[in-house]
């Protein structure tokens, strides 16, 4: 029964869309995850000699052993903000003569093949080796590596089931984080060395095997737990986590209003952008875009470097604009029909996008102002870069966001949902993005780079002005493509 | 009022709709039944301009509905759940119609009055969204959404699915007193032959894409329908 479930959910997996229309961003985020296992197991093999530096003349050992108390919490902190609930479809399984003990085994049991189980054996399994056998003999560290491996099983079962019965409220995490912090303080002014403790109590599993019988029981118990709570509750409507909450309704927009179809368009909007998490989690995005300058500035090297610096710059203010543009309409896919049959005037619709795509920018700006703290210069090139993205790459962006035609379904979002996430989307824009560098180039050839700037800086303000006919443009392009937009945002799958 | 002209659309190698003529006069209730498939949801997507046809025209009030714009003023529409903006409540995305039509908040006030019985209830200030309700109740809010601005054209795909018996029969009268009171010309596709018949004074029978039945209303119309999708 538990291989049926698993293979009806690989068969769930592998035919979704997500699957099989993104398998180049399915390549990129397993690169991803291979560097990642990549790291730790390096850390794994290299841990001693860290320690061996950081704490000359002590026991490797019983140091890493003191770690561990600390990794442990750590690690059901992640867990319970990162693991995802199984979730296997009660309604179709709970009708059909199938035992609800063996649903719930498979639910519970099924926690243990996540990522988070793997990616801490690849740190403990080069420790073992290299650190732990040697000294302990190898039949003791086996029992030691066992021991891990129920408090990993323990950590998994304790963060889902305290998950599904509290869900990720806030208070939850609250209590999470001032335990953990409450346990390094105790640590770190020596009430209570919580570290001395761990190195004991890992040192006498090294000793003394039958000391395994204590997280054997602690796993068994956190198991129970979990299967005892989803016994009780195994009705589809209470394991599911996702809570209805209250609406208010917010029918009076008082200053938008005064704006008339364009305000009514701005309000859809903004409620589309904060009732679904997936767009709400891209506001998280942002320090990341305005930070990038950080990682260029601290630099001589590529301060001397005006094609990064401008990189930097068009990155900065318009790596938000890109997020937005790219799914103008994308996002919309659910209800596309309704904007095209109701009385809304196309070209008012596509100049509420660009006043949004150019007011992100221009927010994007004012936050970048303090870097000219760097210097002058920065500012100059910030500038004539923001000039350009407003100006010129706002139009480009808007223009290709109509070849965006993947259907976009944000009710089913979920954290690391990247349903409808073209790479080849992306692709098209990079250029766009190195225009600015190359226009610059001949101008830094002749020894001019600052004429260069301010030419860039005179096309934007120009596509400003021009900002009728280079709508029109995109809205001639939207009427034609319309059609096949909305064809394929009407594909539910 | 609304006149097709050589419409066809293909997908593939399989023509899904293929009407030659076919006029629907101002005030006409027009019914269209067929089989899953026959072509309505095409029909009616050509005539709200959401698909392209690979031939032929449809003409609003003699204007091509791929060239101007001018018909989304006086249609009302609902064909599916993609006509609702589900990240709203049933308030906020009425408020969002009433914006778009330009109507005043005593058109709202009169339009929430007006479908007080037709919501029974079960719609207004409930503070969900409109993703959180029954497909029944969304039905509900599309329709009413479709009739707020006081159309002269009103397009429904089948209105009547998985609507309460009680909110089928309001819907009746409410369609028949529209056409009454002001002579709107409804476009209704249905699978019931009982409800199509009761409401519509003509009705086309759609089968692979072709208008195969072309009837006027009378007490005979059931029972040819029947007989027509009989099985044998």
């Amino acid at each position: 029964m538990f291989i049926t479930f698993l293979l009806l959910e690989w068969k769930s997996t592998k035919r979704s869309s997500i699957w099989q229309k993104n398998l180049a961003l399915n390549l990129v985020i397993g690169f991803f995850l291979f560097l990642a296992l990549l790291y730790l197991l390096l850390l794994g093999f290299f841990i001693g000699k860290i320690i061996q530096e950081v704490y000359p003349g002590e026991d490797p050992v019983i140091i890493f052993n003191g770690f561990l108390v600390f990794y442990f919490f750590i690690d059901l902190f992640i867990r319970f903000m990162m693991q995802s609930l199984p979730e296997i479809s009660l309604d179709s399984f709970l009708h059909l003569p199938i035992r609800k003990s063996t649903i719930i085994h498979y639910m519970v049991g099924r926690t243990i093949l996540n990522f988070l189980n793997m990616a801490p054996l690849f740190i403990f399994i080069p420790v073992l080796f290299t650190l732990i056998a040697p000294e302990a003999g190898n039949f003791q560290a086996t029992y030691w590596m066992i021991a891990l491996i129920l408090l990993i099983l323990g950590n998994t079962f304790l963060a889902t089931y305290i998950k599904r019965m509290f869900g990720t409220k806030p208070l939850i995490v609250l209590v999470l984080v001032l335990i953990i912090g409450a346990l390094f303080a105790l640590d770190k002014t020596g009430v209570f060395s919580f570290a001395q403790l761990s190195s004991q109590a890992f040192g006498a599993i090294l000793r003394q095997p039958l000391y395994l019988l204590i997280p054997l029981a602690w796993t068994i118990l956190t198991y129970r737990l979990h299967y005892q709570f989803l016994k009780a509750h195994l009705y589809p409507e209470e394991v599911k986590i996702k809570k209805q909450r209250e609406v208010h309704s917010s029918t009076e927009n008082r200053l938008l209003k005064s704006f008339g179809i364009t305000g009514t368009i701005i309000m859809l909007e903004m409620k589309l952008y904060w009732r679904h998490k997936r767009t709400r989690t891209m506001v998280y995005m942002l320090p990341l875009f305005l930070g990038y300058g950080l990682f260029f500035y601290f630099q001589p090297m590529y301060m001397e470097r005006d094609f990064v610096m401008q990189f930097v710059g068009v990155f900065m203010t318009g790596g938000m604009m890109l997020n937005y543009t790219n799914y103008a309409f994308g996002y919309e896919s659910n209800y596309f029909d309704t904007l095209l049959t109701k009385n809304i005037d196309f070209q008012q619709y596509i100049w509420v996008k660009f006043i949004i795509a150019i007011s992100i920018g221009i927010i994007c700006y004012v936050l970048t102002i303090p870097y000219l703290f760097f210097g002058s210069r920065v500012l100059f090139i910030n500038t004539a870069m923001f000039l350009y993205n407003i100006g010129i790459l706002s139009y480009i962006l808007l223009y290709f966001a109509t070849f965006n035609k993947k259907r976009m379904d944000l009710s089913k979002s979920a954290a690391f949902n990247y349903q409808g996430v073209g790479a080849s989307n992306w692709l098209a824009i990079i250029p766009a993005f190195l225009l600015p560098v190359l226009i610059q180039i001949p101008f830094q050839q002749m020894g001019i780079p600052n004429i260069g700037l301010v030419f860039v800086g005179c096309m934007g303000i120009l596509g400003l002005i021009l900002h009728k006919p280079l709508l029109n443009l995109i809205y001639k392009n939207f009427t034609t493509r319309k059609y096949i937009m909305a064809s394929a945002f009407r594909e539910r799958t | 009022m609304i006149n097709i002209d050589h419409l066809t659309k293909i997908y593939g190698s399989t023509t899904v709709l293929d009407i030659d003529q076919m006029e629907i006069p101002a005030g006409e209730s027009f019914g269209l039944v067929g089989n899953n498939g026959a072509g309505k949801t095409t029909m009616f997507r050509c005539i709200l301009d959401l698909i392209r046809p690979n031939t032929g025209t449809v003409q609003s009030r003699g204007a091509n509905v791929a060239k101007s714009e001018s018909w989304k003023e006086y249609t009302g529409s609902y064909l599916d759940d993609g006509f609702l903006i589900d990240f709203l409540t049933p308030e906020e995305y009425f408020t969002f119609v009433a914006d778009i039509y330009g109507l005043t908040e005593g058109d709202i006030v009169a339009f929430f009055a007006d479908f007080e019985e037709f919501f029974s209830n079960e719609i207004l200030d409930k503070k969900k969204l409109i993703r959180d309700f029954s497909s029944g109740n969304r039905q509900r809010i599309g329709i009413a959404g479709a009739l707020m601005p006081q159309p002269e054209i009103l397009i429904l795909d089948e209105p009547f699915i998985s609507l309460d018996p009680t909110t089928q029969i309001r819907l009746k009268h409410m369609l028949r007193k529209l056409k009454e009171d002001k002579g709107v010309t409804m476009l209704i596709s249905s699978h019931d032959l009982n409800h199509i018949t009761e409401v519509c004074e003509r009705i086309v029978v759609l089968h692979e894409g072709k208008a195969v039945h072309d009837l006027i209303t009378n007490q005979d119309t059931l029972k040819v329908l029947k007989g027509y999708f009989a099985v044998s």
